[in-house]
């Protein structure tokens, strides 16, 4: 008895009432506030790749080139939406959300520094970290296939078998060497500290 | 003494009522439980595997998505004991604001929980009822963090943005929307008398098994047992924090025990938002080497997180310790052994509120 008291009790409420005459499902709206996949702004790209280094997925992001400026790019599959990109970029080249404007607000200040580590035991010296380290083509355009360099100012490269570090201090944290690396050999450990600028 | 085994009866992997794929052995006599055993291992993930060697950038997103019911607790607590080996402080607002979001976590949490009791006993009204207020919550939460689960709200040196007003306005009405609106269906939970015949006096948990078999969270709550991590937390010690204890150790008393540390939850955010000063959220620091044994209350009992991190803030060696899996074996050997019938298995399992993800991790 209790129980149906209850019933009729709930449905007479004129909350209830009202909705069930104007029964009516509300559209489905993307608020302004929810943490999208990062878009690009209309800032130039410097190519700093602050956004690679802070980035917690694999290959969620790149910075390419195409038709001459660089650009970042995001592989929706693999980004997880966690804006840290738009956070780290120096130059507001990306916007997600509220997450730019909340930024600015707090002039959010990171700094970093960046460590390799290479495991000598698993090394094989294939030269792909070298290679492909954004840094090191910049630095040497003739950097062979092998992971070679003539020159004593790239980052790291191969010799005598193993991968060498020459250079730690250039490096950016982009960890395009360990997404490219067979055996998992080489880290890179990315020291970041964010404070707020402004409020401090 | 001899036992006749009429069938051995098997429930899951999958079936309706449950969120996630394990299955209950239960050897029955008629409708009669002689014994239950619960079997896992179908989604295991291996992610403490996969955050070895990993800089702590990357692991705080890997810790969140052990559990994606209580994703902030993993990211608060992996968070917290990084802080703790680099002796890191962070500012007092991001203290409360971490507590705010925590706490919203537990209330979606524990309202999808009741959610799926209710939806067990097969009183789909409360069910959507409930169902339809963690909604508000969630919201508040995507208000918050910019996502509904997996916030990444939490950093070492405190949080990545502040609360101003306007949403601190907002998530105080929808308090006040959760207040009025869950006291009505607790007292339809409380006063239905098909409820009661569902959940008092079934399945219940005795303080001294539950003691034996180290219940934690809210199903050791409910059977009289006070612990709970957030009393030694010192935040939570700021806001006068005390635990939910109940005596009755059934059914009904875990799912009200929810409910009331539901209301707890809310009561917790308003004093937050009335302590919290205006100030930094973001104070900074380097994650150092050392090692650590970090616990706290995730909402369905204690987490513990044991790392080791290297000089670079990497983590060399990590293991996580997640509640479900106490509950879920106390559940099988005390909750389920001689349950009157085979219909309250279901009952009785999602009343202790299984997490299979976070369990195989
Ligand atoms: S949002 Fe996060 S996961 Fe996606 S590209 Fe940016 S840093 Fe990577
Ligand atoms: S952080 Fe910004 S400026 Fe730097 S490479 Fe990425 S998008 Fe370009
Ligand atoms: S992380 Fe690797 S690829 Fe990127 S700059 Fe450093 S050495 Fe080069």
């Amino acid at each position: 008895m209790t129980s149906i008291i209850w019933y009729i009790r709930e449905f007479l409420r004129p909350a209830w009432i009202s909705r069930f005459l104007t029964a009516k499902t509300e559209p489905l709206v993307t608020p302004p506030y929810f943490r999208d996949f990062p878009v690009t702004t209309e800032n130039e790209c410097t190519q700093c790749l602050a956004c690679m280094m802070i980035c917690p997925a694999p290959e969620a992001i790149i910075v390419v080139k195409r038709e001459g400026v660089w650009r970042p790019e995001i592989t929706k599959g693999h980004c997880i939406r966690c804006g840290l990109c738009v956070e780290a970029c120096p130059e507001d080249v990306l916007a997600s959300g509220r997450i730019l404007a909340t930024k600015k607000e707090e002039k959010l200040l990171l700094s970093g520094t960046y460590h390799i580590s290479i495991n000598p035991k698993t090394c094989m010296g294939c030269g792909n970290c070298s290679v492909v380290c954004p840094v090191n083509r910049e630095i040497d355009p003739s950097l062979r296939s092998s992971g070679t360099s003539r020159s004593n100012e790239v980052i790291m490269r191969v010799d005598t078998g193993q991968n060498k570090i020459l250079h730690e201090e250039k490096c950016t944290g982009c960890k395009t060497c360990e997404e490219h690396c067979p055996n998992n050999a080489i880290r890179v450990a990315r020291v970041v500290e964010a404070t707020e600028g402004g409020k401090l | 003494m001899k036992k006749t085994v009429d069938i051995s009866l098997p429930v899951g992997p999958v079936h309706p009522l449950f969120k996630e794929p394990c299955r209950i052995k239960c050897e029955t006599r008629g409708e009669y439980v002689l014994s239950a055993e619960v079997e896992l291992g179908y989604v295991k993930k291996g992610i403490e595997r996969i955050m070895r060697g990993r800089p702590w950038q990357e692991v705080m997103f890997l810790a969140e998505r052990v559990c994606g019911i209580c994703s902030v607790i993993h990211n608060y607590t992996f968070i917290e004991a990084v802080e703790k080996i680099s002796g890191i402080i962070p500012p007092e607002r991001a203290a409360y604001l971490r507590v705010i979001v925590n706490e919203l976590d537990r209330m979606q949490s524990h309202l999808l929980a009741n959610y799926s009791y209710c939806y067990t006993i097969e009183h789909e009204t409360l069910a959507m009822y409930v169902l339809n207020l963690r909604e508000t919550v969630m919201d508040q939460l995507e208000l918050i963090t910019g996502a509904r689960v997996t916030c990444a709200y939490i950093i070492p040196g405190g949080v990545r943005w502040d609360l101003p007003d306007d949403r601190a306005e907002s998530l105080k009405s929808a308090l006040d929307h959760i207040d009025s609106e869950l006291t009505r269906f607790v007292r339809i939970f409380e006063t239905g008398p098909f409820i009661a015949l569902r959940s008092k006096g079934i399945g219940i948990l005795t303080k001294e098994a539950a003691e034996a078999a180290y219940a934690v969270g809210p199903t050791a709550r409910a059977s009289g047992i006070s612990v709970d991590c957030r009393s030694d937390h010192p935040t939570y010690q700021a806001l006068g924090f005390s635990p939910v204890v109940r005596h009755e150790g059934d059914n009904y008393a875990r799912i009200m025990a929810r409910f009331d540390e539901v209301f707890q939850s809310v009561n917790l955010i308003r004093s937050a938002l009335l302590k919290m000063q205006p100030g930094p959220v973001r104070g900074g620091g380097v994650i150092q080497a050392g090692s650590i044994q970090y616990r706290m209350e995730a909402p369905r009992g204690e987490l513990l997180y044991d790392l080791v991190t290297d000089e670079y803030g990497r983590i060399l060696e990590i293991a996580i310790q997640t509640p479900s899996i106490m509950n879920i074996q106390v559940c099988a050997h005390e909750m389920l052994t001689d349950a009157e019938s085979a219909a309250d298995i279901t009952s009785i399992f999602i009343s202790s509120d299984p997490c299979i993800a976070c369990t195989e991790r």
